[in-house]
């Protein structure tokens, strides 16, 4: 999850995934949007497929990206579970405070 | 996709009043209890709100709204660089509700960047939504796009 997080965090990165979620492109038509040298480019391209958010496939001597949304929905699924928990261990935090003080007033 | 995906809802009961649930988002002492091995908290609007989650994790941002027992609203955000929530930019909403014995607590956690990699999902609501439209028989009028 970490490394999706890192991925999107970059502007850059964010910006490759708007133009790839519209439609599939290769590298270098991603690269044409961006005053950034290819080298850069092809290693946000690399972070982000890494990450699990983009995935590219061969099309003869070019390499064809795409999104992969469900990346995103990992960063969804983190926080989920960091509230769910958090949320169980606030419940038994104050129930089991009301059980001390409902003890402690019948004593 | 459903409307509000940047946004995480969740909700539980407690067995206690609001007066004896709402300390635990506001003093250091009872939030430990639940989440984080380390809180600065000055619960009041504009008061910093940072735990330290895991020792590696920070959460942090400020309270915005501190009224006991119904409601605390507070910023948060990871202070870890890069991080996509950085402080500050996503808000954290908890609302309290008297049910007989019980509290609902409810979260709701705003302004995440849960659709950074789908932008067409808004392009698919808006067609969506025109398809409603005319498959219920009106005139979605001409199409200017997604908003």
């Amino acid at each position: 999850m970490d490394a999706a997080l890192r991925a999107i965090a970059e502007p850059h990165r964010r910006e490759i995934l708007r133009l790839v979620s519209e439609d599939e492109l290769a590298a270098g038509e991603i690269a044409s949007h961006f005053e950034l040298s290819r080298p850069a480019v092809s290693q946000h391209l690399r972070v982000l497929v890494e990450a699990g958010l983009l995935e590219s496939r061969r099309d003869a001597t070019r390499i064809i990206y795409r999104a992969r949304p469900e990346g995103l929905d990992e960063l969804r699924e983190y926080l989920e579970v960091f509230w769910a928990t958090g949320l169980r261990r606030l419940k038994r935090a104050v129930e089991r405070d009301m059980e001390d003080s409902e003890r402690a007033s019948r004593r | 996709m459903p409307a509000g995906d940047d946004v995480i809802e969740q909700e539980i009961r407690i067995a206690a009043p609001p007066e004896a649930v709402f300390p635990f988002f506001t003093d250091p002492d009872k939030m430990r209890r639940w989440k984080g091995i380390d809180h600065k908290v000055d619960a009041q609007p504009g008061g910093i709100y940072r735990v330290n989650i895991d020792g590696t994790h920070v959460a942090r941002g400020e309270y915005v709204e501190v009224s006991p027992p119904h409601r605390v609203t507070f910023t948060w955000g990871w202070e870890d660089d890069g991080n996509p929530v950085p402080p500050g930019s996503s808000t954290v909403e908890i609302t309290l509700t008297p049910d007989g014995d019980d509290t609902i607590v409810r979260l709701v956690h705003r302004g995440l960047p849960l659709q950074a990699v789908a932008p067409h999902a808004v392009g698919w609501r808006h067609y969506l939504s025109r398809l409603a439209i005319a498959g219920g028989g009106g005139d979605p009028g001409p199409d200017l796009g997604p908003a």
